[in-house]
């Protein structure tokens, strides 16, 4: 009978023999046959679809069965098979990076790059391998803005940045990329401008789109690590699944008024990722953006600044990275924790059996739909700040109910038309005081959570309801142009 | 788990990291289980079988390690790790190791080479779940 000799390190499997006699004119019978006499083997040959796992390769004689007819090589009743792991071994990603000689440094970058170079962690090769790096940064906001500036800085060789907003005086406080002369400039330029001047040996690539499931792969595939710095459920999943499905690691963070999160989300090296975390996104509307929340202008300087920190470390190979680690910060307790993060084997997208194999519809995954019936009939429900005006000016009545928080009457109101302050956390408990025989017009910021307020009036049975279109900032843009935004 | 080896199977490995240098090179390593800890009696340095990216990259041969286990065999032995060497880095194993790691039974040694100098020697063991490396113990004893 055939023999099949079995590697040292599964003998403790075999009943401790070296080689077991098998039955089977194949291969695959013979392995079917190694594995009935000792089922413990199977686990440690076969991975959860029943393929033979990566390292383990199946030799006849001296010849590998991949280049005979694979599993189903016949095998002869004197032949000696053998069961020969694959070893092979390697430097951390910076290296594996770029496998092509590292590019020199001038005159010019061993003086720029001084302090790096003097520091035995980083020295010539690590800034050379700084140089050769890529890194793409998706969003130029609250945490490209010190990504950007720090990893130019750094010498990183090559930065790709996807943005496609326009730069708003509500950034300047937090997104210092950009300056006051730059409002109204695509982020895009304004970022391209800045890291320039910071550091012209810098490759900088603009995408002036939004990253969508069409370009996500053709963008990243070029870069060596990705950065997410969005503030959306659909582009952070859509830039987690890429990375993964590309085998490239993912520098996560995030941030929310006073709390930031980072992590290095990175299967091929063995950690979890996104989804290991998080498997579904929160529903619309749940989890607030900081569009609607707010957030600490400093916060994504510090959540950024690490983030950077982690890409450096990946590129030159040194340190511990976050990979498997989620590093959460309270800016107000200023206190740092860190939670162990376990790469989940059961995960769509990096498991052992992934369901997710390419690029999905992220906008319906986070349960985003477009609205279009309600844009299509505004005048049903929606009223505009111009048409609301125009009915003031008339002398209509009108009950104009603001639903936004205390903090936000604060900086903007509407005051001067009657308008009254109720907050959405307690419009069910002062619906009762609202009139139904009274025309009321409903507002927020922005018409997001007033389109709340109006579902619940619509229920209690209001009929002479509408939702002003655009919020206050529709007001201020289109009505009164000395009404300060934010 | 724990390995033992002598001082000169670390100079041997030491030795085959620095002749390499600056590429990287890897080797099996001989022994057998006693007392519940992996005894190493003998290092087996091995060619580079890689043809390209050897400054950061090893690769052995799948005959030479059939001709390790018929060799150890003879002996009584068995082949219990595998070392490699890391130029110009930590002696931690990186993500492409525990990608390309066979097996959890057994010690993972690598040497960091600094500047073609050999530096530290540590020894790693890989997760029954193959979720990453721990730290193993590491004890020297005596030449036979």
């Amino acid at each position: 009978m055939p023999k099949i000799a079995i590697p040292t390190a599964l003998r403790q499997y075999a009943g401790g023999q070296e080689s077991v006699e098998v039955k089977g004119s194949t291969i695959s019978e013979a392995l079917a046959s190694l594995t009935a006499q000792h089922p413990e083997l199977k686990k440690h040959l076969f991975d959860a679809q029943g393929k033979l796992r990566n390292f383990v390769n199946v030799y006849i004689n001296d010849e590998d069965i991949r280049y005979g007819q694979q599993d189903n090589t016949p095998i002869k009743e004197s032949d000696e098979i053998s069961i020969i792991p694959s070893i092979a071994g390697g430097l951390p990603i910076g290296d594996a990076l770029k496998n092509a000689a590292l590019p020199e440094l001038n005159k010019d970058e061993v003086a720029r790059y001084s302090r790096h170079l003097i520091m035995p962690e980083v020295g010539m090769e690590g800034q050379r391998k700084l140089k050769a790096a890529s890194i793409l940064l998706i969003g130029a906001g609250g945490l490209g803005s010190p990504l950007g500036l720090y990893l130019a800085a750094a010498g990183v060789g090559r930065l790709g940045l996807v943005d496609f907003d326009v730069v708003d005086h509500s950034n300047l406080q937090r997104q210092i990329i950009h300056g006051t002369k730059d409002v109204g400039r695509p982020k895009l330029q304004s970022a391209k401008d800045r890291l320039a001047d910071i550091n012209p040996h810098v490759q900088l690539d603009g995408y002036e789109t939004a990253l969508k499931a069409e370009n996500a792969l053709d963008i990243i595939k070029d870069y060596d690590i990705v950065i997410d710095g969005t503030d959306n459920f659909q582009t952070r999943y859509l830039a987690n699944d890429a990375s993964v499905l590309l085998g490239k690691p993912n520098v996560y963070g995030s941030i929310f008024r006073f709390d930031g999160q980072a992590s290095v989300f990175y299967p091929k090296a063995g950690g979890p990722c996104y989804r290991c975390l998080y498997p579904e996104p929160p529903p619309p509307g749940l989890v607030p953006s900081c569009a609607e929340g707010g957030v600490l202008g400093i916060l994504p300087g510090i959540i950024g600044v690490i983030q950077a920190t982690e890409a450096i470390k990946l590129i030159i190979g040194e340190g511990d990275p976050l990979i498997g680690r989620l590093l959460l910060f309270d800016a107000l307790k200023m206190k740092f924790r860190e939670l162990k993060l376990r790469r989940n084997p059961e995960c769509p997208l990096c498991g052992e059996a992934p369901t997710i194999t390419k690029l999905i519809d992220y906008d319906q995954f986070c349960g985003i739909t477009p609205q279009p019936e309600q844009a299509a009939d505004t005048s049903d429900w929606e009223i505009t700040s111009v048409q609301l005006k125009e009915k003031l000016d008339r002398g209509e009545p009108v009950t104009i109910i603001d639903v936004r928080e205390p903090h936000e009457w604060q900086i903007c109101n509407l005051e001067n038309f009657g308008s009254k302050l109720i907050p959405l956390g307690q419009f069910p408990a002062h619906m009762n005081e609202l009139n139904s025989a009274d025309e009321i017009v409903v507002h927020c910021k922005m018409g997001g959570r007033s389109a709340k307020a109006y579902e619940m009036l619509k229920q209690a049975g209001f009929k002479k309801i509408k939702n002003l279109k655009g919020g206050i900032t529709a007001w201020a843009d289109q009505v009164d142009h000395t009404m300060p935004k934010y | 788990m724990s390995i033992k080896l002598t001082s000169e199977h670390i100079e041997q490995i030491k030795q085959h990291g620095e002749r390499a240098y600056p590429e990287e090179c890897g080797g099996l390593l001989l022994g057998a289980m006693e007392d519940g800890g992996r005894v190493i009696r003998e290092v087996l340095p091995l060619e580079n079988v890689r043809k390209d990216s050897r400054h950061n990259r090893v690769e052995l041969s799948p005959l030479d390690y059939a001709r390790a286990e018929r060799e150890a065999s003879k002996r009584g032995l068995g082949v219990w790790g595998y070392y490699h060497s890391h130029p110009n880095h930590p002696a931690v194993p990186s993500g492409f190791d525990l990608d390309h790691a066979p097996f959890i039974e057994w010690s993972y040694l690598i040497v960091s080479v600094r500047e073609g100098k050999a530096e530290e020697l540590r020894a790693w063991t890989v997760r029954e779940d193959r979720s990453q490396f721990d730290e193993e113990e590491m004890t020297q004893i005596a030449t036979e």
